[in-house]
């Protein structure tokens, strides 16, 4: 499952173990179109710990982490980020480039 | 309405696919235009075409278009955006922002997009964009370059200037743009884009604007440097590893094995985005080879 989360929740809850944060609008159309993929990642990977982010209601938390484009997966380990995913990617690419950083 | 197949691209191999794909009565849609392929039509003279010698590109491009409608191929003159794999189907996203499904694309695009220029694949999703609709609100108060290949990106250029703080809009054709006051045209020569973490700087030469800043903005034999916080490369046609994100490349081609299949299950490429030869009877062997793997496909997924 993916969970959508605020600011304040990332802080408490993204910083533990593994964590992959989907930045996205709900004006993106490649963000509407990489959920579903996503979700259906989540399921696959039941160790780590899936969230969303709305960009225009956390501004300072995208742009904290350097976002400029969106989709963008941030995956985080133990609070620290790994990598940014840009753009949408197919299930096996999400799949295959999250564990490749874990 | 979901088409068992779209195919991508109009030229030989794209109607080849879609003519065997309608004989093995699957629901097909060609995305293309109504000339079939620029580089048939305008060909002088074709010799090595099996059964129709010395025959004259804009002859052997009607006699394709005919044969495919003779069987009923329906052919729209959409423009792709972008095709995404969802899984088991694939939403493709048309430039009007009108969506289009299929279970399964053959792409028949050809190698006619241009060149990346340097530094452009680096900095994508870091400062450089395709998409000016889809991440404008990201530059809401920026400064923002557009690079336009076409008077058709001219709308685009009047969009973010209500939403960025500055507009340069950099046309890469000849025709003189028709924007509104708040976009600054600059005519230049873009040659490569630069920085750090994240794009800020485009080098160009030849600049000549009427806007005299710009133009005080330094220039040498090196190139003029704009800075910025955004960069927006809008084509008509897009290489396809932007087309299809995830879709593996080799070089400028798509890779492909001997049943035409790409590294996304479903997903089938054929003539010269395979990779040379670029020959007419080439790519209208490939679009058979594609056809015929769909139609593989296709009965698996029903399974």
């Amino acid at each position: 499952m993916v969970k959508k989360i605020n600011a304040e929740e990332f802080k408490n809850e993204a910083m533990k173990g593994v964590a992959v944060v989907d930045f996205s609008a709900v004006w993106c159309g490649p963000c509407k179109m990489l959920a579903p993929v996503l979700e259906e990642v989540s399921e696959e990977m039941g160790d780590v710990n899936f969230y969303n982010v709305d960009v225009d209601e956390n501004q300072n938390l995208a742009a904290e982490y350097g976002i400029m484009n969106i989709p963008a997966v941030l995956v985080l380990k133990d609070g620290q980020k790994k990598d940014i995913l840009v753009g949408f990617k197919p299930k096996e690419a999400l799949v295959e480039e999250i564990k490749a950083l874990l | 309405m979901r088409y068992d197949v779209i195919v991508i691209g109009s030229g030989p191999a794209g109607l080849s696919a879609a003519i065997t794909l309608k004989i093995r009565n699957k629901n097909v849609l060609v995305v293309g235009n109504a000339e079939v392929s620029e580089k048939v039509s305008k060909a002088h003279e074709i010799n090595n075409y099996l059964g129709i010698p010395a025959v004259k590109g804009a002859d052997l491009a009607e006699q394709f278009l005919e044969h495919a409608k003779s069987i009923g191929v329906e052919i729209q003159n959409y423009q792709i955006h972008t095709v995404y794999a969802m899984g088991s189907f694939f939403s493709l996203q048309t430039t009007d922002n009108e969506t289009l499904e299929a279970n399964a694309i053959v792409l028949a695009t050809g190698v006619s997009f241009g060149k990346p220029y340097p530094g452009e694949n680096e900095f994508l999703g870091r400062g450089v964009s395709y998409c000016a609709t889809c991440d404008a609100p990201l530059y809401k108060g920026k400064k923002i370059v557009i690079i336009g290949s076409s008077a058709k990106e001219e709308k685009e250029a009047d969009f973010m200037s209500e939403i960025c703080s500055e507009v340069i809009y950099i046309p890469t054709y000849k025709e003189e743009p028709e924007v509104n006051g708040k976009v600054q045209v600059l005519k230049a020569v873009p040659m490569e884009i630069k920085g750090g973490m994240k794009a800020d700087t485009l080098v160009v030469r030849n600049a000549e604007s009427e806007n005299q800043g710009l133009k005080a903005a330094g220039e040498g034999d090196a190139g003029q440097e704009i800075k910025a916080d955004g960069f927006f490369i809008l084509r008509e046609s897009v290489s396809p590893g932007q087309l299809v994100p995830g879709l593996k490349m080799d070089g400028n081609h798509i890779e492909v094995n001997r049943k035409m299949e790409t590294n996304i299950k479903g997903l089938f490429a054929c003539g010269d985005i395979t990779g040379a030869p670029y020959q007419y009877i080439k790519a209208a062997g490939e679009g058979n080879v594609a056809a015929i793997s769909v139609v593989e496909y296709l009965a698996q997924l029903k399974k």
